[in-house]
């Protein structure tokens, strides 16, 4: 058994970072750095077939392999309120058979090329993903075609997908750091369309016909409503001949496409106070530890603040940031404190969260949000903002050393309408973000005040002390706990 | 009709030709690298690559938690964390401030086996790297605050992988319930009641025992200059004296197991799970090339027969896995099902033995051998995607095969196994004798005590 000393595993590298260190003697101080080398990044090219769909190709040399992503527009947020998890089964499906193959005989003609073959939905997307080496790539890529444009969704597929499902979701319930994200989610979107869990509920899982999944892919499932993109150990026109054989014919249907984003989703204007201040507890008894998360909503992916809003990330979140410094170096609380700030078409929710014994579940909750209010009122001067960003240049360029992290990161760009170049910016837009910047957005955009605090545990521990500060505090048994509805209570009889 | 039969024959012997360029193409590109090794012992591997300008270091130690002192299980891992705190000429936590201040990163991890550290960092910092591994190689410099607070922080490590998670305990058996002699059967993440019982002194003997230059081996991959890091390594690495104490080595033995043996342990999961472990040969035999495509066979995949058999078609499992999980020693192959709702372990248990004696009565098809050696080998490939991974195969074949040549040979002999091969295996291995069956069921089903 293998252990890590971080609870997450921190991404890449930089160069332009100088630690203020100066040798005296060569042994007694770290000798300095020398000149860096710069870095350049690999140029996406793209192209639009008559059909509409999107080809963007990367290349990159280095190793034998290509990844290919095929992604939709819309993934979890267009799921009907009722059927909670319709997209994410519609993309799982796609691999378990076409017209002309079985679940069987497509895994097994991707695995026979060395390949892996993974679909699902996301948040704002659906996905199918290839990933093989360079040399058996126009066999991975009729597959990848064959699974997005003919599937055949029967109905033994979808029952057993369903139990599946259903045996995960009472897997994840089991889980306090799981439960504690599905409830957060219900308490930050209620039941606007991110609010439900993403694989659906028990409840929902029983309800999805094969028919609303077959209603969902023709909806959906169109190359005017696609982005392939494919890097790693392959030419723009190779990558764009093999796109044009396997998917040019894929026709465009005659209805018109739905805008993303239309339909049930209410755009959430980001600067409306936030319903923030729940706080809640669920109460399990048997958890091994409580999951404390704080939660409330952040950003959109094109807010003109993004960039502030991913270094004020990263002064709290990281090995070294703040929420990990005061929770885990400073007191030995948690084996690690992180915070994300996902940004989403519409605003996305900013979660700070550590697992702790359950005897210390409200003081881990004081200190999370004791740390985010501290982003105001004493923001990080020089001396620890360019660690900082140096640790999110870092990430990004390490994360660009493989064909998987390079098809990602420009399908993240793509999908949500960003200039492909900007992966060459990203540095640049990185360094110019100030001190004040970072003041000014934990102020307005990450309020302490109004964000929500989640604790999944045993409550008989952590409960008493968590009272005195919060006496509105809701307390939900974990076996009264329903995740269909922003009240997240079963309704009584 | 001509043009078309024509064609027929004309695509068929296409078709054989993509096949043998397919079969020629799924060799690894080679890993050239130096190997040297300094007078104190230290043995340093280096492979320069400049696709990226960032380096990666590691330091192996041979020295893992089958290693942990008696009364003390937990301990090489509590070490580890400890190994970022003061040292001689650092405080603590600079070694965060030399990486991750920079765009860089660090870990470690402990095995049974050995502790590893690493880094990537932009490659002008690679000197300043080598001076920071070779300062915590020289001396620990720890307090008492700084050993509790991180003691604390290894115990939340502890709830959060094995109390938090539904199945943490039952993984935990699986390895405390395998061995009966050898260290391996103490969980390398150890216990409460050990961690706590840890002192200072402990970590100082730690330390001098196995934190010696002989005992350890550095690996350097990257954007570097080869006469540079040699310059470095003689610099900071080579004046580290070698001990001239003997290294202790674990001399426990683990029998063979004589006869199956059956244990049951409840827990907070809701879905009953069975594991089943039998004892396979240390890491660097034979043997263990075949084990691994075995392994493959079994559960690489959708297309494996573990997750064809259990998961799609009988539906009895919700997760299914196999893992040879090869030590130095003496290494453990395990299966797991984690059951789908309203399935009976038993009927599960039968299940994964029908999968394993049909491996052993026929021989696997030739189709199905090259699939799990394309699979092995396309995740090689990724592996070896970045310095670090690269680093890490290096180091492996180095300290844990006892050969770093074997980061090239290994592969061509896993092209070399024989469906022979893999029949003869499971065999060998896979006896009633040799095996041990762990069924985890959820506490609600625990009989009460007194009925």
């Amino acid at each position: 058994m293998i252990m890590r000393r971080r609870s997450f595993l921190l991404l890449l590298c930089t160069l332009f970072f100088v630690v203020n260190l100066h040798a005296q003697t060569p042994q007694a101080t770290p000798p300095p750095p020398a000149q860096p080398r710069s870095v350049a990044f690999p140029k996406p090219v793209e192209e639009i077939l008559p059909n509409g769909l999107r080809v963007i190709v990367v290349e990159r040399r280095e190793s034998p392999l290509i990844s290919a992503q095929l992604l939709i527009k819309n993934g979890g947020e267009v799921d009907p309120a009722e059927l909670a998890g319709l997209a994410d089964m519609t993309a799982s499906l796609l691999t378990k058979g076409t017209q002309t193959r079985d679940a069987t005989k497509i895994a097994q003609e991707i695995e026979s090329l060395g390949g892996s073959l993974d679909s699902g939905a996301r948040w704002d997307s659906s996905y199918a993903n290839v990933s093989v080496m360079s040399s058996k790539i126009p066999q991975a890529m009729e597959i990848l075609a064959d699974v997005v444009r003919r599937p055949t969704f029967k109905s033994e597929e979808v029952e057993r997908l369903r139990q599946q499902n259903l045996d995960s979701i009472t897997l994840a319930m089991g889980e306090p750091g799981s439960i504690a994200r599905f409830v957060a989610a219900r308490v930050v979107f209620g039941d606007d369309p991110y609010g439900h869990p993403i694989s659906g509920t028990a409840e929902s899982m029983t309800r999805i016909t094969a028919a609303d999944i077959t209603k969902m892919h023709s909806r959906y499932y169109r190359p005017d409503n696609a982005i392939l993109v494919i890097g790693g150990d392959i030419g723009g026109k190779d990558a764009v001949a093999l796109a044009t054989r396997y998917f040019g014919d894929w026709a465009k249907p005659s209805t018109e496409l739905a805008t993303p984003g239309t339909g049930r989703r209410v755009t959430i204007v980001d600067t409306a106070p936030p319903t923030g201040g729940r706080v809640v507890v669920i109460d399990k008894p048997d958890a091994g530890q409580a999951a404390v998360l704080l939660a409330r909503r952040g950003i959109n992916r094109k807010d003109p603040d993004y960039f502030k809003g991913i270094v004020s990330n990263s002064v709290l979140s990281g090995y070294s940031g703040r929420l990990n410094q005061e929770i885990r170096i400073k007191r030995g609380l948690s084996y690690g404190a992180a915070s994300q700030l996902d940004t989403r078409r519409d605003v996305g929710p900013f979660v700070a969260s550590a697992q702790t014994k359950n005897e210390s579940g409200a003081q881990v909750a004081d200190l999370l949000l004791g740390e985010i209010s501290r982003l105001s009122s004493s923001p990080p001067a020089d001396v620890e903002l360019t660690p900082r960003k140096a640790v999110l240049i870092g990430n990004f360029s390490r994360n660009l050393e493989t064909a998987g992290g390079l098809v990602g990161q420009v399908g993240s760009l793509a999908l949500y309408g960003m200039g492909l170049d900007e992966i060459n910016r990203y540095i640049n837009n990185v360094q110019a973000i100030t001190t004040s910047d970072v003041q000014k957005f934990a102020g307005t955009r990450l309020d302490a005040k109004t964000a929500n605090i989640i604790i999944v545990g045993n409550a008989k521990a952590f409960l008493p002390e968590l009272q005195k500060k919060y006496p509105n505090v809701e307390v939900i048994s974990i076996g009264d706990l329903d995740l269909n509805t922003a009240l997240l209570k079963k309704k009584q009889g | 009709m001509a043009r078309i039969s024509t064609r027929l024959i004309l695509s068929a012997s296409l078709l054989v030709i993509v096949q043998i360029a397919g079969l020629a193409q799924t060799r690894m590109p080679q890993l050239k690298f130096t190997d040297r090794t300094l007078p104190n012992g230290l043995r340093v591997l280096s492979a320069p690559d400049h696709a990226s300008p960032t380096v990666a270091i590691q330091v192996w130690y041979h020295v893992g938690s089958k290693d942990d002192p008696d009364k003390r299980s937990g301990f090489a891992h509590l070490f580890e964390h400890i190994m970022f705190k003061s040292t001689k000429n650092m405080k603590s936590e600079m070694m965060d401030r030399l990486t991750e201040d920079v765009g860089g990163y660090n870990n470690a991890f402990t095995a049974d086996d050995v502790t590893v550290y690493h880094e990537v960092v932009p490659s002008n910092y690679l000197e300043t790297l080598i001076w920071a591994e070779a300062d915590r190689l020289s001396g620990l410099n720890v307090d008492d605050a700084n050993f509790k607070s991180e003691r604390d922080v290894v115990k939340e490590e502890f709830r959060q992988s094995v109390l938090a998670p539904p199945y943490g305990r039952f993984f935990y058996m699986i390895q405390e319930k395998s061995f009966v002699e050898h260290p391996y059967k103490r969980p390398g993440i150890g216990s409460i009641e050990d961690l706590d019982a840890a002192s200072l002194k402990d970590v100082q003997d730690f330390h001098s025992t196995f934190y010696r230059p002989d005992n350890a081996t550095l690996v350097v991959v990257g954007d570097f200059d080869p006469k540079q890091l040699d310059a470095w390594v003689d610099k900071y690495f080579a004046p580290i004296p070698r001990p001239d104490r003997p290294l202790p080595r674990v001399q426990v033995k683990e029998p063979p197991r004589k006869g199956e043996s059956r244990v049951t342990g409840y827990g907070s999961n809701d879905l009953p799970a069975v594991g089943l472990t039998y004892l396979t040969p240390r890491q660097a035999d034979p043997d263990s090339n075949a084990l691994r495509v075995a392994d493959a066979i079994l559960s690489a995949g959708e297309s494996s027969r573990l997750y064809n058999a259990l998961v799609y078609t009988q539906q009895l499992a919700a997760e299914v896995e196999a893992n040879d999980e090869v030590r130095e020693d003496i290494s453990l192959f395990y299966i797991i099902a984690i059951l789908s709702e309203g399935k009976k372990p038993e009927d599960a248990e039968k299940s994964l033995l029908a999968e394993i004696k049909k491996l052993q009565d026929t021989p696997v098809s030739a189709a199905e051998l090259d699939k799990a050696k394309n699979q092995i080998v396309t995740d090689q490939l990724r592996q070896r995607e970045t310095s670090n991974g690269k680093a890490q195969a290096l180091g492996e074949a180095a300290v844990l095969l006892g050969d770093p040549n074997r980061v090239n040979t290994d592969l061509d002999k896993l092209q070399a196994v024989t469906a022979a091969d893999v029949q003869r295996v499971m065999k060998k291995y896979f006896t009633d004798a040799n095996r041990m069956v762990l069924y985890y069921l959820p506490q609600a089903s625990k009989p009460k005590e007194g009925q």
